[in-house]
């Protein structure tokens, strides 16, 4: 990664707690504009809490996030302001069941004043079109599929015009015959130069699609490379032992 | 019967307006009561919490008769003898007050438990998008949590319709209280508590028959 790019994210001697549990211990890295980042590792191993504190959802116990220049663990900062550029994609969609697919992308866009009403239905069309589902405008969450609501919560977050999107564990919760077609749209966002993280299992996908793969494990980033060094030619033991279980 | 109704049943009639009115004056505030404490309940603000749990706590460990002694007779008592001004309330105030608390307290409940039953995902992507804490719990949370909460809450309603009949102690003019001046004048129990017990069937099969008719019209977008 060229260091000439400017930095999106930086973190640095990240620590988050539960009670007294460490679940982040000591998480330091930057991520790049346009970069792709894929965070692998074991279950417990903090990676769905590390990309949860870099939108506070999670409160970090210790150390800083800056992203856009933006000190995130500063109080002064307006958290909602920096959350209009981060989206987020969870892995239980988390559609708004009372609304049509429509109201879910247009919802927050009007009521933050981002955009007028047709404004924001008029982008709210193009993004669906552009995760291939606009002939679902009118359709409830409970008539979808589990494969065209994740790309509909795709679609609400690039509705608030991110510059940084994150995905917790997108396909986890999919059918395996829909896992496709979110990665397919989630391809499509990195060619056209979002900057990602991404929590996943889908190593074909890490392989393909990362600039970066950092595994983590106990709550560090124990490596961290090209998806060719993590992937193919892992260092360490631990990285090693779990590639073997999962591959 | 006949003699009930030609000859009291005007009576008995005002006497079920007056019940409906102290309901009405006594759900109106216990749904304020009961949104505030209610959101106070699921805020993050430990002090907010706790205000939400003594307020309910102390509420529902006092029974309403107590409560509504306490009110009508114990504070102007209290207003007039140790800080030495005169205070009264009228029946209809003091029993505003009893029913606003005691109903408003169990709304609280309701209220917190029904938003509780949303999953926390839906305030979690509200947030993501940037939407501010309160503007994600009116838009996203709160129409959701009020589906599950209808059905609890005109429960509540209809109790607390029913415990108008408690502040008859107080001296006010509503159905038992009206219906035990027409006993004790004409020594027909049987007849004046019958008709009393239609015209509270009445009013609450009413608030029934409405509240399906909006629980029908909230259940959009649900299987």
């Amino acid at each position: 990664m060229a260091e000439n790019r400017k930095i999106k994210i930086h973190v640095s001697h990240l620590k988050k707690n539960f009670k007294k549990l460490e679940v982040l211990k000591d998480i330091s890295t930057d991520v790049y504009e346009g970069e792709v980042v894929v965070v692998i590792g074991p279950s417990g191993s903090g990676k769905s809490t590390f990309l949860r504190c870099l939108n506070h959802l999670e409160e970090v116990t210790a150390g800083e996030i800056v992203i856009d220049g933006m000190n995130l663990t500063d109080k002064k900062t307006d958290i909602n302001k920096v959350r209009e550029n981060i989206g987020m994609v969870f892995q239980h969609f988390n559609l708004f069941p009372h609304m049509n697919v429509m109201r879910n992308l247009t919802l927050a866009p009007v009521d933050l004043k981002k955009a007028g009403k047709d404004e924001a239905a008029a982008r709210a069309r193009k993004m669906l079109v552009k995760v291939g589902m606009e002939d679902k405008a009118d359709a409830y969450p409970n008539q979808l599929s589990g494969g065209q609501k994740q790309r509909v919560a795709i679609a609400r977050a690039l509705c608030m015009e991110p510059d940084i999107m994150l995905f917790d564990e997108p396909t986890s919760a999919l059918d395996p015959e829909m896992v496709g077609e979110v990665l397919q749209v989630m391809k499509q966002l990195a060619a056209d130069g979002m900057t990602m993280v991404i929590v996943t299992h889908e190593m074909g996908f890490a392989r393909e699609v990362a600039d970066r793969v950092l595994f983590m494990d106990g709550g560090y980033i124990v490596e961290e490379g090209t998806p060719q060094e993590v992937l193919q030619h892992p260092k360490e033991p631990r990285t090693i032992d779990f590639l073997n279980k999962v591959l | 019967m006949v003699r009930i109704i030609t000859q009291y049943g005007q009576l008995l009639l005002r006497a079920m307006g007056q019940t409906v009115l102290l309901a009405l004056c006594g759900l109106f505030f216990a749904c304020i009561l009961g949104i505030l404490f209610g959101i106070l309940g699921v805020m993050k603000n430990r002090v907010c919490r706790a205000i939400d749990r003594v307020f309910v706590d102390v509420i529902r460990g006092v029974p309403l008769i107590v409560l509504a002694y306490f009110v009508y007779f114990g504070v102007p008592y209290a207003m007039k003898n140790i800080l030495g001004i005169p205070f009264t309330l009228s029946a209809l105030q003091a029993g505003t007050i009893c029913l606003a608390l005691n109903c408003g307290a169990y709304m609280a409940e309701i209220i917190r438990a029904g938003i509780q039953s949303v999953d926390k995902g839906q305030m979690e992507a509200a947030r993501s998008l940037g939407m501010p804490w309160w503007r994600s719990m009116y838009r996203v949370v709160m129409p959701q949590a009020i589906r599950t909460m209808i059905p609890s809450i005109i429960n509540q309603f209809i109790i607390t319709l029913k415990d108008t009949s408690i502040l008859s102690v107080i001296g006010f003019p509503e159905l038992v209280n009206t219906a035990k001046n027409v006993v004790a004048n004409t020594f027909l129990s049987f007849q004046t508590w019958g008709v009393v017990a239609v015209m509270y069937l009445i009013i609450i099969e009413l608030l029934t028959v409405a509240s399906r008719m909006l629980e029908r019209r909230l259940n959009v977008g649900r299987e």
